[in-house]
């Protein structure tokens, strides 16, 4: 037990470096994520004063980048459920390292996904009507039900697992950080001292969140697809829509995971815990939604095609070999064959071989976003010229803030959060140790087990808590 | 010059003589004025059906088989003009009776107009008739079908069932907060179990928001108060007279390609009139059908 103990004591002074450690590359970065949300912010100003003019968006192209971002941003919100909701609930132990990564960008990308739409009405403080005149026959008053379900689902569903391990940094790192810090520890845990009730509570929340977060998730970005496919419009009338959308954010959503967690273990140092083979099985979960995603398209565009009436021959043409061409064929060989292949090859089944199909992914399924916003609305309903779109400097500053939040929000949870479920993974650990039934038991479902054993000052709590544990 | 001086009495005599003359040439004209008086109800609410009697007379005797009109002024696409509501032809009392339903919430300035036959002008008779906004909605999608237990309610069930479980994590989170708190502590050392009270509260209200919102959605399916009793959302009714001026167009060129379908088609969409009226003007679910109004798009190009 010594040895566990040490690995404990070494995988809490690791989760909280980057809490106690600031570097000057850490200010650095800091200050050049907010130049970035400053010309956004600046950008959006002059949007504000003289309307969406600014934008290249007009009456036959009335949505582009923005809503772009909005879909590619709830895309990858994904990850958090699909890497700790699903995996919870199938009990696959190697998730533990990364649940809590992926629950932030759930949170944090939902946040900026959200403002997007925001910034894409040229009138954003009528936002109240949604609530005053909704009308439920609308799929954006859908859309509107299913994130703010979704979003505080997933705040409680990251903050819940994450109690005890704040109750650890209240307990080891009050006294090393200021006052700010220390408030927010003692706050946010709740009272935790790891009492076979409460862990009996945690589990149940914890439980409730793992199975009901997964079917919201699944709405959401189906309500999203919607806001298309509910639209007799060709290259948006399709009922394959809410799988394509759903997969894609899933797929998206693991890349994004993978790139982050590339970073964090190159800056903190990370490797011990952020080891090769998670990358590898996220790499294998990116191939599989690759193949699926091929599946999907050809399913929807060989059925479109073999029909094709006549509106539909100019949204072909446009995709498959004019002006979105070079778009679509990297979106599908790059983004879709290629994280297939990478994983396929041994010699690339690496870590850079994994964040390189991540890359991909991310390129393609931004791109995939966009062309389905444009090129829908771009098909002529009457005679006339097909009206063209490219976004503005505006729209690019904006998208860039929008980037930028993204990072700012994770640069700044990772000072003050604990970035690694702790008592998870040192349960997992643990049952490494103590054999095979062990782990069997300890693992159960509920998610919420031996969380006691890792507050500081009660170590008495140790054979209460495994008594009790769910 | 006292030789021209002409008398008083000669110049009196000669204007009474001209008087007499106009008066005698005139007459015939004054005698064949056409007269227009108007029953109207003073007011009516949208979807009511209105019916304006008119009675012509001319020369003080009923006048038959002339034809009016009801007419109210109106502008669309920046252009302004009368808008004919209703005709009708006077029977042998000299009465015409003129049919519309009552679609805009407000008429404006309301005339009766003299269609002929006679070509002489008729000065219309000018009313006004105060319309109670609101009512009915005129225009609604009349197909669908209707699946037992699929409908609003339904999902009403749904979403406040997931709101439930998620307020009751986030109550489950305030008793682990509970469930922490040592009492012999001293205070600064105690945490709080605000956040999670907080969370479950925000969860709480969210789920009754959105369950209010949803119940008040507005004469659908899944509106589960009266829709008869139901008046909240302003809705457009067909003839409304907003002056919509449109955004124009970058290049006319795109209206005057020689082709008047293309043209039609062009200022159709340029000027919105699609949003209500759907893609062929022939009717959708704000809006009813133009082709009566604008014949055809060619039409519509040469009347814009």
């Amino acid at each position: 037990m010594d040895t566990l103990t040490n690995w404990r004591e070494r995988l809490i002074s690791k989760t909280s470096r980057p809490t106690l450690v600031t570097t000057y590359r850490y200010w650095l970065w800091l200050a050049l994520l907010t130049v970035v949300l400053i010309n956004g912010m600046y950008q959006y100003s002059t949007q504000w004063r003289n309307g969406l003019y600014v934008t290249d968006m007009r009456d036959r192209i009335s949505w582009g980048l923005y809503i772009t971002a909005f879909v590619f941003f709830i895309g990858i919100s994904h990850a958090g459920t699909l890497i700790s909701a699903i995996l919870r609930a199938s009990k696959a132990s190697w998730r533990a390292p990364i649940t809590r990564i992926a629950e932030f960008i759930t949170a944090v990308a939902l946040i900026v996904g959200a403002s997007f739409v925001l910034i894409d009405m040229g009138r954003p403080e009528r936002i109240l009507n949604v609530y005053l005149f909704g009308r439920w026959q609308s799929p954006i008053m859908w859309d509107v039900m299913a994130i703010t379900t979704y979003l505080t689902a997933s705040i409680i569903y990251l903050y819940a697992p994450m109690i005890p391990d704040l109750a650890l940094y209240r307990d080891r790192l009050s006294k090393k950080v200021g006052t700010v810090r220390a408030f927010l520890y003692r706050t946010l845990a709740l009272d935790w001292r790891g009492t076979p009730s409460q862990l009996k509570l945690l589990g149940k929340a914890i439980t409730i969140m793992m199975l009901i977060i997964i079917p919201i998730a699944v709405s959401v970005h189906t309500v999203v697809s919607w806001i298309f496919s509910m639209t007799l419009r060709v290259g948006w009338n399709s009922s394959i829509f809410g799988v394509l959308f759903v997969a894609g954010a899933i797929f998206s959503g693991v890349a994004t995971l993978i790139l982050v967690m590339a970073i964090l273990r190159r800056i903190y140092q990370w490797e011990e815990y952020l080891t090769e083979k998670h990358f590898v099985y996220l790499g294998y979960l990116l191939a599989a939604f690759g193949a699926f995603m091929i599946y999907v398209n050809i399913n929807e565009y060989l059925t479109e095609g073999f029909k094709l009436e006549e509106a539909g021959e100019f949204a072909f043409r446009q995709l498959f070999i004019e002006d979105f061409a070079v778009m679509f064929w990297f979106y599908i060989i790059g983004g879709l064959l290629g994280p297939v292949v990478l994983m396929l090859i041994p010699k690339t089944r690496t870590i850079g071989g994994v964040v390189a199909a991540a890359i991909l992914v991310d390129i393609a399924m931004f791109l995939e976003r966009y062309f389905i916003v444009v090129t829908g609305l771009r098909v002529p309903l009457m005679p006339y010229e097909p009206a063209s779109y490219a976004p503005t400097f505006a729209e690019w500053s904006i998208f860039a803030a929008g980037i930028a939040l993204f990072c700012l929000l994770i640069t700044i949870a990772i000072k003050i959060f604990p970035m690694f479920a702790v008592w998870e993974m040192t349960e997992e650990h643990e049952a490494v140790f103590a054999g095979a039934d062990r782990a069997q038991e300890s693992m159960a479902t509920s998610g919420a087990p031996n969380a006691a054993a890792f507050i500081d000052g009660a170590p008495d709590q140790r054979q209460r808590t495994e008594g009790d544990a769910p | 010059m006292s030789h021209l001086r002409v008398p008083l009495g000669t110049w009196i005599r000669t204007l009474l003589i001209a008087i007499a003359a106009v008066v005698m040439t005139a007459a015939p004209v004054f005698a064949a004025e056409i007269e227009i008086a108007v029953g109207a109800p003073e007011r009516v609410s949208v979807g009511q059906d209105v019916e304006i009697k008119a009675l012509l007379h001319q020369d003080g005797a009923p006048l038959e088989g002339a034809e009016v009109a009801v007419t109210y002024q109106a502008a669309i696409a920046g252009e302004s003009g009368r808008v004919e509501l209703a005709t009708a032809v006077t029977d042998a009392t000299g009465t015409a009776i003129m049919s519309f339903q009552q679609r805009a919430d407000e008429n404006g300035e309301m005339q009766v107009v003299y269609l002929g036959p006679d070509d002489d002008p008729v000065k219309p008779h000018t009313f006004t008739i105060a319309v109670e906004a609101g009512g009915e909605q005129l225009y609604q999608q009349q197909t669908g079908v209707r699946i037992p237990f699929v409908n609003g309610t339904l999902l009403i069930v749904v979403i406040s069932g997931v709101w439930f479980l998620i307020a009751l994590a986030a109550i489950y989170l305030v008793r682990v907060g509970m469930a922490g708190r040592i009492t012999d502590r001293p205070s600064s050392e105690d945490g709080s179990i605000w956040i999670s009270v907080a969370l479950a509260a925000a969860a709480i209200v969210t789920a009754v928001g959105m369950v209010i919102v949803f119940v008040r959605a507005p004469v659908s399916n899944t509106h589960i108060t009266d829709p008869d009793g139901y008046d909240r959302t302003i809705v457009n009714y067909l003839d409304v007279s907003y002056p919509y001026e449109g955004f124009g167009l970058d290049d006319d060129s795109d209206a005057r390609t020689g082709d008047p379908l293309v043209d039609g088609s062009v200022l159709y969409f340029q000027y919105a009139c699609a949003a209500c009226h759907g893609l062929t003007g022939q009717g959708a679910v704000v809006g009813g059908a133009l082709v009566d109004e604008i014949g055809s798009l060619s039409s519509f190009a040469d009347d814009v």
